[in-house]
């Protein structure tokens, strides 16, 4: 079916063929595979890091579960794992709090930014816009290079024998700043800093690229209307993140002045550990500013790339257009405008002026009105369609679902008055699980299924994928929605037990039950493991467009080389979503098609063909990567 | 609250279903030929599972929270004037989010099932409604306006500055362990500063001697307070950031070093009543910490006490004064020596802190 329709991509298949060969003995190993410049090798690298990450990230949070289960039993397994930090199987209480912070430091950054942002944006920018490769690919690979670096000092700080920083992945100071306050602020701490620093430069370098290469190496026809709602998330999770990591940037810099030269940017009047300290007239508060200021673009960060990617995912299955593309748009510019004057939600009990309080409340529960024509949006695309199931789509559906629920306690929590009983409780952690935590992990793994085939040129196991993902929503769903009931019990975040408080003690049965959902949702990610390393050898060949959709990637060879396309990049001649349009006969009809090629359904009147609308864009940057893929020829 | 059976009964189902995963999984890379699920249709199985899965959730959720209700201490029972007005707030906006949720996720997971791919299907061409997108932009920005000027209505009233006639007792966080303090007799504050600290010599808060002031201060473990009357409590920290927390009053306020931050409310039922109330008589109310703040955070707590203006008041009269304790422990401290100043100097400043 696909073939049938698509001849470019048929014809092309052979010549690419022999350029892939060609391509493989040009180059060294080093040159193609770890210093590589094609987007597309440094995609799976920012993707298998994101996995290892993810996998060391999620193992920690089964150990504190296990912890927050059952906290009088002993485990061998802590033991084994944690060594002095779980002597004779209890973990210790200061430890309990460095495998928090760096589970959340982990999933948030290493995974759900770098993870998903590097692997999507950089995969699918340039093949989804038409273009050979990113703006500059040497700093796409510097972009990777720095992040791998961050990472490799961020696991490295597991391993110190002071531990890891341990004062939440907020790192509030002066429980950052003071290594007397708890041990993880030592060198623990000072790794954090450098790794983020290094992140931040990574995330930076992505960003402007990012950003560059859909400005200005769009194909010919494709204009900013045109684009795949992909590519419309990604570009603005890039602005987003261009704009508020560096505050991020000079939030951790002062705290390094404090830590390292005595300044007092964040610490004042502090007696600790039988000393006065010697700051004075610094504010804690003002990291607070500082911190949520990227903080909360932050989450968002994390969370529109998987927005973006379930839009396409959700239209293509549905054989739709996505209902309300304009809408789509508009309220991910809303949102990303938004995002940048909320942050003091975070901070209504933080000691600042209640009068900003009023202020922040105001413009958070604005932000709800965007978020909710999204996911309106999306089931509407859901709507009369012929929705096929495929892992892909299962996972994006899952995610619209943790959208809602997660997303509508945010009108508790952003009403100040409410949130004065619900900060800092287990209802927060419901609240940004569901619908950062698991409605991005979803985008990652719809976008994986998805799109492994332009990966690895197979498949992966659609069976496989259903049990995994009935594992994991299920598993998720019971992991994170009792919490709900735990956090209005009053059981405050970051305890290493219960049993301190009367009323918190009874919530002990729940936290049991949500550590066994835990557990197995954790066996549940075995399956996708499984199937992602076999398949990338053992799959199933793929075919050239495997799901029937528009986009361009899928008119690309099956294993494309840099540069992607061989001979010319195809001209977009419409949107992308051009899903059962009436009287065409395929239930698609990618957007290079030329008005006169459409095929239509017999009898069906073929509409005049109005003058192909005038490419409105500059085009046509032509960089190293196209001349590579010619020089081949 | 006996879960014992049911989670041996979990971990049994469990169980069978691992089996049956892996079974299933042998049965996919071994032998394929006699595949029993090759027959089955993902389509009906997921979109089926979908739906199945919304009406037990949706089953699920409603019982525990049934069952859970009565023990949600952050929304039933408030302890305190203003809780009850946090608490009619967010019952009408769990009655507001629950309808979303339910009637989203049931259309989300319907369409999913009723729509799934059958042979000769088409989907219908519809890229978009203008007047449908009016309405759902519209009607959310009309309901939350109207929760958020209830909700900015309330915050006001609870951030409002003190009353005058406040009693004002002073929250002293350190890791990990509250401290509390009354202005005793004089009603007023002793200066104290980190810089007057000497533990060893009894002086944890840093009392500055020098303040006669400070003198009949009362250095307290447990925070005491008198039924229906506005207290407005002082929020300090020594060392890091602490969060004073009294779950059943509705009351959190950051402790933050350099500061001094407030909170005040009025309680409104004595531990005596609740315990009535609640037929525990061990209860107590607690004061937590919710702020990370190191390795005993998760035990920062202290015992809080309502009790009626006569209870209160024997209760403060009991307690040392803070010179008495002093003198306990530092028999060679005279007074009278150290009354260098007399100056209004150094008065405790206990104002909003603002930034
Ligand atoms: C409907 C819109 C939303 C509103 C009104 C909202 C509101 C809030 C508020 C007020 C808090 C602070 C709660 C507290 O600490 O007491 C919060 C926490 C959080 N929210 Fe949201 N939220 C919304 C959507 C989201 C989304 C879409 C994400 C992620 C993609 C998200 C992620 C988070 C995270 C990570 C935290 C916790 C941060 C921490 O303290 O560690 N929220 N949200
Ligand atoms: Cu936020
Ligand atoms: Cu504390």
């Amino acid at each position: 079916m696909a073939e049938a329709t698509i001849t470019h991509g048929g014809s092309t298949f052979h010549d690419e063929h022999h350029a892939h060969e060609h391509h493989e003995h040009h180059g060294n190993f080093w040159t193609n595979y770890v210093f590589s410049t094609d987007h597309k090798v440094i995609a799976k690298q920012f993707m298998i890091t994101g996995i290892i990450m993810a996998i060391i990230g999620i193992g920690m949070s089964t150990l504190f579960r296990l912890q927050l289960a059952f906290p009088d039993t002993k485990f061998a397994i802590l033991e084994f794992f944690l060594g002095k930090w779980a002597p004779g199987g209890t973990l210790d209480p200061s430890f309990y709090l460095a495998l928090v912070t760096m589970h959340g430091t982990f999933m948030v950054f290493f995974v759900l930014t770098a993870g998903l942002s590097g692997t999507f944006s950089n995969f699918l920018i340039p093949l989804q816009i038409g273009s050979r490769d990113m703006a500059s690919g040497f700093m796409n690979m510097l972009s990777y290079w720095f992040f791998f670096v961050s990472s490799v000092i961020m696991v490295a700080s597991l391993f110190i024998s002071t531990g890891p920083a341990s004062s939440g992945w907020t790192i509030y100071p002066p429980l950052s700043a003071l290594p007397q306050a708890v041990s993880g602020s030592g060198l623990g701490m000072t790794m954090w800093l450098v790794s983020m620093t290094l992140f931040i430069a990574s995330s930076l370098m992505g960003g402007i690229n990012y950003i560059t290469t859909v400005l200005n190496l769009r194909t010919k026809g494709m204009t900013m209307d045109r684009l795949p709602l992909t590519i419309w998330a990604f570009f603005l999770t890039a602005i987003i993140g261009v704009l508020s990591f560096p505050v991020l940037f000079a939030a951790a810099l002062l705290l390094m002045f404090d830590r390292l030269l005595g300044t007092s940017f964040y610490l004042s009047d502090i007696f600790i550990q039988g000393e006065v300290l010697h700051y004075s007239g610094g504010s804690p508060i003002l990291f607070q500013h500082l911190f949520w200021f990227l903080g909360h673009p932050e989450v968002y960060i994390v969370l529109l790339p998987a927005l973006g990617i379930s839009s396409e995912i959700i239209s293509v299955n549905s054989r739709k257009p996505i209902f309300g593309y304009k809408a789509m748009i508009g309220s991910m510019i809303g949102i990303a405008l938004l995002s940048f004057i909320v942050w003091a939600h975070h901070m209504f009990l933080s000691g600042m002026n209640p009068f900003l309080g009023t202020v922040f409340m105001l413009f958070t529960l604005v932000i709800a009105v965007p978020s909710a024509i999204k996911a309106f949006n999306y089931i509407t695309t859901l709507w009369k369609g012929n929705i096929r199931f495929t892992p892909a789509m299962l996972f994006a559906i899952g995610l619209v679902s943790f959208f809602i629920t997660g997303g509508i306690t945010g009108i508790f929590l952003g009403n100040a008055a409410l949130d004065i009983p619900l900060h800092d409780t287990y209802f927060v952690t419901a609240h940004f699980h569901l619908v950062m935590g698991s409605a991005s992990a979803f985008g990652f793994f719809a976008g994986i299924y998805q799109w492994f085939p332009k990966f690895f040129g197979r498949m992966m196991s659609a069976r496989l994928g259903y049990i995994h993902f009935w594992f994991t929503f299920i598993s998720l769903y019971c992991v994170f929605f009792p919490m709900h009931f735990i956090g209005l019990g009053g059981v405050a975040r970051h305890y290493y037990s219960n049993t301190g408080f009367a009323f918190m003690e009874g919530w002990t049965d729940v936290q049991i039950f949500i550590t066994y959902a835990a557990i197995i949702g954790f066996v549940g990610q075995l399956f996708f493991l499984y199937n992602f390393f076999v398949s990338i050898f053992r799959g199933k060949v793929a075919s050239l467009n495997p799901w029937d959709s528009n986009t361009l990637e899928w008119t690309t060879p099956l294993h494309p080389g840099h540069g992607n396309w061989v001979g010319e990049i195809p001209t977009v001649h419409r949107w992308p979503y051009d899903y059962s349009k009436p009287g065409v006969k395929e239930d698609f009809l990618p957007q290079h098609i030329p008005a006169e090629e459409v095929e239509y359904e017999e009898g069906f009147p073929r509409p005049a063909t109005t003058p192909s609308k005038a490419p409105t864009t500059p085009l046509k940057v032509e960089d190293v990567g196209m001349e590579a893929a010619e020089g081949k020829e | 609250m006996d879960f014992q059976l049911l989670f041996s009964s979990i971990q049994v189902l469990l169980g069978l279903i691992f089996l049956m995963v892996v079974v299933n999984l042998y049965l996919v890379f071994r032998l394929k030929e006699i595949d029993p699920f090759a027959k089955w249709n993902p389509s009906l199985l997921n979109g089926g599972g979908f739906f199945a899965f919304y009406i037990i959730g949706m089953v699920a959720a409603t019982v525990s929270t049934i069952y859970y209700y009565p023990e949600l201490t952050l929304i039933v029972n408030p302890a305190s004037e203003h809780g009850v007005e946090i608490d009619r707030m967010f019952n009408n906006t769990m009655i507001v989010t629950i309808l979303v949720v339910v009637v989203t996720n049931f259309v989300l997971f319907y369409y999913s099932f009723r729509y799934r791919t059958k042979p000769g299907r088409k989907a219908l061409y519809y890229p978009h409604n203008n007047r449908l997108e009016v309405i759902w932009t519209v009607v959310p920005a009309i309901v939350l306006t109207v929760l958020v000027f209830d909700g900015v209505g309330v915050w006001h009233d609870i951030m409002s500055d003190p009353p005058e006639d406040a009693i004002q007792i002073e929250v002293n966080g350190k890791q990990f362990s509250w401290t509390y303090r009354y202005a005793g007799a004089d009603q007023e504050f002793g200066e104290s500063n980190v810089t007057f600290i000497n533990e060893g010599k009894g002086n944890e808060l840093g009392i500055n001697l020098d303040d006669k002031r400070g003198y009949d201060d009362l250095v307290t473990r447990e925070l005491h307070l008198p039924v229906g009357v506005p207290v407005n409590l002082n929020i300090r920290t020594r060392d890091v950031l602490h969060s004073a927390t009294l779950a059943h009053f509705r009351v959190k306020m950051d402790a933050v070093s350099g500061i001094t931050t407030n909170f005040h409310f009025v309680p409104t039922i004595t531990t005596r009543e609740w315990r009535e109330r609640t037929g525990d008589p061990e209860f107590n109310f607690q004061m937590s910490c919710q702020q990370i703040c190191g390795g005993g955070h998760w035990n920062m707590g202290a015992k809080v006490v309502v009790e009626t203006m006569e209870e209160y008041q024997d209760w403060l009269s009991s307690q040392q004064t803070f010179l008495a304790t002093y003198q306990g422990t530092n028999p060679d401290f005279k007074p009278d020596q150290n009354m260098a100043s007399e100056s209004e100097e150094g008065t405790e400043k206990i104002a909003d802190a603002g930034l």
